[in-house]
């Protein structure tokens, strides 16, 4: 929390020290009054008020009256004049929050431990109550909330947050997720899967940030990819672009929850995995696997290379049709490092097509266990964006904008989605924005 | 690690435990859970020493022991947190962390060995509250539910226990407390959990102990058993396969 000590220099300097505290103060608390920041780095109240002085006329951070036990005191926390967006990633085992400002800073992010198999009512209901705690957190209130970003741990209709694939995700059949989450704060909702939104973050702010193809392999409870094409996330039809969890590796495998047999990820999945230690290594969760193998384990380091390797060879054939420039490895296995990536590079330049140009970069996600959530508030910021820029582009007949301006009736695929749109105010910007994302070709 | 055999508990006519068989091992979260007056509580003080057990036996680290008070079950390595915190709401964090335990240099208290100690144990569990020089009466529930689960770490207990750490807490809070839990079990304590919010407890248990009626009713591994079945078993709809009638 403290920063090492600061060198004594000028008073200039010193300032400057302080000045950086109490920011990273009040970015890791999210809201502090002047009482608590002075306790929390260590400054007098008097030095504490008059930089926050300082900082508020540089427009750098906000006061809000509160009351600490009956007192007035003044409530400190990070500008955001422009408003701020959520992200929330609904993973398998963990529900994750995070509040940011429109330069995608967090301010506050919270996560919770889930059930396996979670409900849907609960999950959504304790992610809109999380929503307003932060809120709460840093003295916001829900109408400084531009819009929401969720990140769902399958394939999902970018429209309406359903569910498209059967099974894949107990208890979440029929329910369209995005208008259930939107209906409980009455603010736009936007979904999409979590490797997709894990993709877009690699992409805007990670390691494919020099790339215009990659792919982002996402290798956890279950492994699915993200692909961007062209700059461009690519979804296809009904978002199961890139769900290589599903593609069939052992025809004489057990079947799989989304009705197939020997999917990938009935090889590589968290059960699967856990289950080939169960007679050595006893109950573990896949934290322990993890854990286990970043010290070392020999069973553990075994599986989860042995899965580093069938996922290579997924991704080999991903690959050699996609022509991405580099794959970015994410997602809780990934946190085991080499562990895993050396048998999945291995695997994919071995089975990809061999190219006279250099092969493709297999690398680590920058932004670790944080893309799925930074991909989510990210979405969201675009969405508002392109609420904005439609407003002031409105009429001028921008190719990317086109047709939404008439109304519902645009593409075939937009037209369907619309009708359900879960966005409150712009069902067609909502639209436009969700065609210039889906590859033109489909 | 810490391991109950046949523990039974009366309060004159009122049969609370009857031949309840519990064990914790290092790095494990077991969930306790029955409705009211299942024993759960009962259990609890058991194990903290609050109550002793009129028959049984208690086993920590293989070796007999008998658990005679709270003190000695600190000795042993258990530290409990109950449902009412008994934190003084008038003393800051640092000192309700060490009320009774304070680190002393020479004749005076050494206050910045236990500010540090504070700091680096709610580090350790990921907290939010910004000054260990807070006093108690302004944080929040959840941080004070945080502020007692530190407290059982000063001892670098093996067992911790949490009687209902997450009732009346905010959705926000509840996060805080389950992420402390698995902090706990990350840093390789035994945390026994006692709750009535099934959701809490498959989120964060590695396995279910049902108590009915003072008695073993069904023990589950968390990650695989369904929400039903763990009601069924607390509502006496299904019975252990094992024990008899």
């Amino acid at each position: 929390m403290r920063r090492g000590n600061t060198t004594p220099g000028t008073p200039t300097s010193l300032r400057e020290a302080n000045r950086g505290r109490i920011v990273d103060a009040v970015k890791r608390f999210g809201g502090l009054t002047q009482v608590e920041l002075a306790a929390a780095t260590g400054l007098s109240t008097a030095t504490v008020s008059t930089i926050v002085r300082e900082l508020l006329d540089a427009g750098v951070v906000e006061t809000h009256a509160t009351s600490r036990s009956g007192r007035r005191a003044v409530k400190v926390t990070m500008a955001r004049r422009l408003g701020l967006v959520a992200g929330v990633e609904v993973g398998p085992r963990a529900l994750r929050v995070a509040l940011g400002d429109l330069t995608l800073s967090v301010v506050a992010d919270q996560t919770m431990p889930l059930p396996s198999d979670h409900r849907s009512d609960t999950t959504l209901d304790r992610a809109a109550l999380l929503v307003v705690d932060l809120l709460d957190r840093v003295g916001a209130e829900l109408d400084e909330l531009l819009a929401i970003g969720l990140a769902m741990p399958g394939p999902v209709d970018s429209a309406t947050g359903e569910v498209t694939v059967r099974g894949v995700l107990r208890g979440w059949d029929d329910l369209h997720v995005g208008q259930v989450l939107s209906k409980r704060l009455a603010r736009p909702v936007h979904v999409d899967k979590d490797a997709n939104l894990a993709a877009l973050a690699e992409h805007d702010l990670g390691a494919a940030r020099e790339h215009h193809d990659s792919v982002y392999v996402r290798v956890g409870h279950t492994t699915s990819a993200g692909l961007v094409l062209g700059d461009r996330l690519h979804r296809g039809y009904a978002g199961t672009a890139g769900e290589i969890g599903h593609v069939q590796v052992d025809p004489a495998g057990p079947v799989c929850r989304c009705g197939n047999r020997g999917c990938l990820d009935t090889v590589v999945g968290a059960q699967a995995l856990l289950g080939s230690l169960r007679s050595s290594h006893g109950d573990l969760t896949l934290r322990d696997l993890i854990a286990h193998a970043g010290e070392g384990d020999p069973g553990c380091r075994r599986v989860v290379a042995d899965a580093g390797r069938a996922v290579g060879e997924v991704v080999a054939g991903l690959v050699t049709v996609l022509n991405p420039q580099v794959v970015v490895v994410g997602g809780e296995l990934a946190r085991t490092g080499d562990v895993l990536l050396d048998p999945l590079r291995t695997a994919i330049l071995t089975h990809a097509i061999p190219g006279r140009l250099a092969p493709v970069e297999v690398v680590p996600a920058a932004l670790g266990d944080r893309a799925e959530v930074l991909g989510a508030l990210a979405l969201a910021r675009q969405q508002t964006d392109v609420q904005h820029a439609h407003l002031l582009r409105h009429g001028h007949g921008d190719d990317a904008l086109s047709g939404t301006g008439s109304g519902a009736g645009s593409g075939p695929r937009s037209g369907a989605g619309l009708g359900e749109g879960d966005d409150v105010g712009h069902p067609g910007t909502q639209r436009a924005d969700g065609g210039a994302h889906e590859s033109e070709a489909s | 690690m810490l391991s109950l055999r046949g523990i039974d508990k009366s309060f004159g006519p009122v049969v609370a435990l009857e031949g309840v068989d519990l064990d914790v091992h290092a790095h494990e979260v077991v969930a306790l859970v029955g409705d009211n007056a299942a024993g759960k509580s009962t259990l609890a003080k058991v194990v903290a020493g609050v109550l002793s057990p009129d028959a049984g036996l208690i086993e920590m680290a293989g070796r007999p022991v008998t658990i005679g008070s709270a003190a000695q079950a600190r000795a042993l390595g258990i530290a409990t947190v109950f449902q009412e915190l008994a934190l003084c709401d008038n003393l800051d964090v640092v000192q309700n962390l060490f009320l009774g335990q304070e680190l002393r240099r020479g004749r005076g208290l050494d206050e910045e060995a236990m500010e540090d100690r504070a700091r680096e144990i709610l580090r350790d569990l990921t907290s939010r509250i910004p000054s260990v020089r807070t006093p108690l009466a302004v944080l929040s529930a959840g941080q004070r539910q945080t502020v007692a689960i530190a407290r059982t770490l000063l001892g670098s207990p093996r067992v911790v226990v949490l009687d209902e750490p997450t009732a009346s807490l905010s959705v926000a809070q509840t996060a805080e407390v389950l992420t402390h839990i698995e902090s706990l079990r990350n840093l390789g304590h035994g945390v026994i959990l006692i709750s009535h919010n099934m959701g809490d407890v498959r989120a964060v248990a590695d396995r279910i102990e049902v108590l009915r009626h003072g008695r073993n009713n069904g023990s589950f591994p968390a990650a695989a058993v369904s929400y039903e079945e763990v009601v069924a078993a607390i509502t006496g709809a299904s019975r252990p396969r094992a024990v008899a009638g």
